[in-house]
């Protein structure tokens, strides 16, 4: 009971913060709430300055709601929603979507002459429901594995791992243990599941047919290479391994003082390398992937911009939005917080690929590999249930089998509550 | 003064003038609390009843279904069990340890030695902390390489388990987490000792008892009013058990710490299940309503109230 009084007092907050209609003839004041925080919001709100001093006739009020995500929920619940919103995740947007929360962008990105192909497949994609288009993207992630490249010399590896073979292989040569058989350092512990999976070939829902396919046979492969690695390392022992490293985001993280000799990451570990570990010699590579597995694959994700229907003022929305989201926003934002940008021609451009790293990790986002959230609007109870059923079977010794056999039996009953409301 | 007033309102049923304004007054300034109780609490509390026979997204109108929401929790979710178990574990674990530590805690506070009431301050100070800064503070307490608990485990030869991040450990890890707080129930147990008559214990000494008579025989009986009130109240807070592992571990190692609470929480917020969530909190209701009336039921055979008999 206490919390539906919590409920209440954030409906007040909202009124109170929320956007109001504007009155009298100029400049139309935009909402506009945003997720990132710190020297990323910063970044972002300098940007709507240089938006506002640039659009006499728009004024846009930038509000942090990091930290207090269920104020988005409930704002649109309230019908009181700012104009613009990016503090919504990609794997919310169908779910907004199909309830009519969110305004289709179509019509304005015909009107603003911008076209799909500006984006990478797996973006645009993540950006549609039901042949609309739903949201914009200013920012996104690859991931791949970084590995320590004096670490691979002392193994005497070669060759780059491109298999899961070659990766099994490279991980065992890199896993070093003391005379008493305690870990001075392991090659690699794979994460993610709902990545893995692609990359075993597998899929979590069949668009054309509607379909759940969490047991698909390659998704159960995945978990189960990925539980392997926890029997063959003895999981207990990596926890206990693991409880020594320093956070990753410091000068004791486990990948720059070599206590892994791979790590699975993104392109953000290039600012923590230049910042913890400068004289670390390490390069990168995609996920390798089984026969029959998908190349250069990873999933997509992040924050997505949108308009909410019940916005007062959806031309000037449209207008912020197609700024914030356009090339040069883009290109500034995703420089200055060290993301990947998710339009291709930014990506391309020499700002980014004088890195070589930023070169790779564009190229793999844009990859036809690279999947964003399905189109479908229970993704995120679904991915809660992908990361139970991962540690059930790798921490907890569990069948993967027998977990994605019920991942796909919760998420079938979930998939018909969801669109039976409507 | 007070019983005039009731004797006259019982001479005269219907109310004079001045009565009646003294009433309008009376009402008027609670207002501002009648209001926001009917608002928020009257209001939420019928919703909730109703979004629970709905379906209820809470971004389009409710969608009356039935029973649904109770028979699916109570048949086909094997979390929702789970979850259930997770609660039962700390209310037939953590809530006895927390009763007796604290009542053993205020029986050390209750003895008269210099300083003592230093010592009661000191005791006291831990549940002044915010239940989010004291997750925080542990999280760091428990970890398994460099928390305190384990450093201090390893100089005595034990190596500390994993804490958090062991699913067997995590619910006893939150028990002993629980028994940083049991100041506040001890100074009310140290208040219910104080007003222990010494007379009783003159009476029982001359009687020959030693301290454990004393301590079966006086002061437990003589307490069991206020050990009542701290069990109905630890009774209702464990099952309200969300805090504490929302922040710090948000029910994992593998749903070792997914509470009932928190299960309940995460249907409501994350999934935006709000009629399926309404339902689970209905059922926590009358778990705990049933748990509550049981105690009371079986308070007639333990609990002593000065100046009443047992009949």
């Amino acid at each position: 009971m206490r919390y539906s009084r919590y409920i209440l007092l954030f409906f007040i907050l909202v009124a109170l913060s929320g956007c109001s209609g504007h009155q009298g003839k100029m400049p139309v004041e935009i909402t506009y709430w945003t997720g990132w925080s710190g020297h990323e919001f910063e970044i972002q709100k300098g940007l709507v300055d240089r938006f506002n001093a640039g659009h006499k006739n728009i004024h846009v009020k930038i509000l942090s709601v990091f930290g207090s995500y269920q104020k988005v929920t409930i704002a649109f619940a309230g019908g009181d929603t700012p104009d613009v919103l990016s503090a919504v995740w990609a794997e919310q947007l169908a779910g907004y979507a199909m309830r009519g929360a969110l305004t289709p962008l179509d019509s304005y990105l015909a009107a603003s002459k911008r076209k799909p192909d500006e984006w990478s497949p797996g973006i645009w994609n993540m950006l549609q429901y039901k042949g609309h288009t739903y949201g914009m993207a200013a920012t996104t992630n690859a991931t791949f594995i970084a590995y320590n490249k004096q670490i691979f010399r002392e193994a005497g590896i070669t060759r780059l791992p491109q298999t899961i073979a070659e990766l099994d292989d490279a991980a065992a040569k890199c896993t070093k243990y003391d005379a008493n058989h305690r870990f001075i350092r392991y090659g690699f512990r794979p994460s993610g599941l709902a990545s893995w999976a692609y990359v075993f070939g597998g899929k979590w829902y069949d668009q054309k047919t509607g379909k759940i396919t969490a047991n698909d046979p390659h998704n159960v492969q995945a978990l189960q290479w990925m539980a392997s690695y926890a029997k063959k390392y003895d999981i207990r022992k990596m926890q206990g391994f693991e409880s020594t490293f320093g956070s990753a985001e410091s000068v004791s993280g486990p990948f720059f003082v070599g206590k892994i000799g791979m790590w699975q990451c993104g392109e953000w570990v290039e600012q923590f390398t230049k910042r913890y570990a400068k004289d670390l010699d390490w390069g990168y590579f995609p996920l390798p992937y089984p026969p029959g597995g998908r190349p250069k694959s990873m999933t997509l994700g992040g924050s997505v911009f949108v308009i909410p229907s019940d916005c007062k003022n959806k031309k000037e929305a449209w207008e912020f939005l197609n700024w914030i989201c356009g090339p040069e926003a883009v290109s500034d934002f995703c420089k200055g917080i060290g993301n990947v940008p998710p339009l291709r021609a930014v990506a391309g451009s020499p700002r980014f690929t004088k890195s070589p790293l930023f070169a790779f990790a564009g190229n793999l986002v844009s990859s036809e590999n690279a999947f964003g959230p399905p189109q479908m609007p229970v993704w995120r109870t679904y991915m809660d249930q992908i990361v139970r059923a991962e540690d059930f079977a790798v921490l907890g010794g569990r069948d993967p089998k027998k977990m994605l056999d019920d991942v796909q039996k919760i998420m079938e009953q979930e998939m018909t509550d969801a669109t039976e409301v409507l | 003064m007070a019983k005039q007033i009731i004797d006259k309102n019982l001479q005269r049923p219907k109310k004079s003038k001045a009565a009646r304004r003294n009433l309008f007054n009376g009402l008027l300034f609670a207002s501002p609390w009648i209001l926001g109780f009917i608002v928020f609490t009257v209001y939420a509390i019928s919703a909730s009843l109703y979004y629970s026979f709905c379906r209820y997204d809470i971004l389009t109108p409710p969608h009356w279904i039935g029973m649904k929401n109770y028979t699916r929790l109570l048949t086909d979710d094997v979390i929702f069990m789970h979850s259930l178990w997770n609660t039962m574990y700390m209310v037939i674990f953590g809530l006895p340890i927390g009763l007796v530590l604290s009542l053993a805690l205020s029986l050390l506070l209750n003895i008269k030695v210099k300083g003592i009431s230093i010592y009661r301050a000191i005791f006291y100070i831990p549940t002044l902390v915010p239940a989010v800064a004291l997750a925080t503070l542990w999280m760091w307490l428990l970890n398994t390489d460099i928390g305190l608990v384990n450093v201090l485990l390893s100089k005595i030869g034990i190596a500390g388990p994993g804490w958090l991040n062991d699913p067997a450990w995590a619910k006893p890890a939150l028990i002993m987490m629980g028994l940083w707080g049991i100041g506040g129930s001890s100074i009310i147990y140290l208040a219910g000792l104080q007003n222990i008559p010494d007379h009783l214990y003159e009476a029982a000494e001359l009687d020959g008892a030693n301290s454990y008579h004393k301590l079966r025989h006086v002061t437990l009986p003589m307490l069991s009013p206020i050990i009542f009130f701290n069990l109905i109240m630890g009774l209702i807070g464990s099952f309200q058990y969300f805090t504490q592992v929302y922040i710090m571990t948000n029910g994992g190692p593998q749903d070792s710490t997914l509470f009932y609470a928190l299960y309940l929480f995460n249907r409501a917020f994350v999934d935006l299940k709000m009629g399926y969530a309404s339902a689970m909190a209905w059922i926590l209701f009358a778990i705990t309503l049933v748990c509550t009336l049981l105690v009371f039921k079986t308070s007639a055979k333990w609990v002593y109230y000065e100046g009443h008999t047992n009949e």
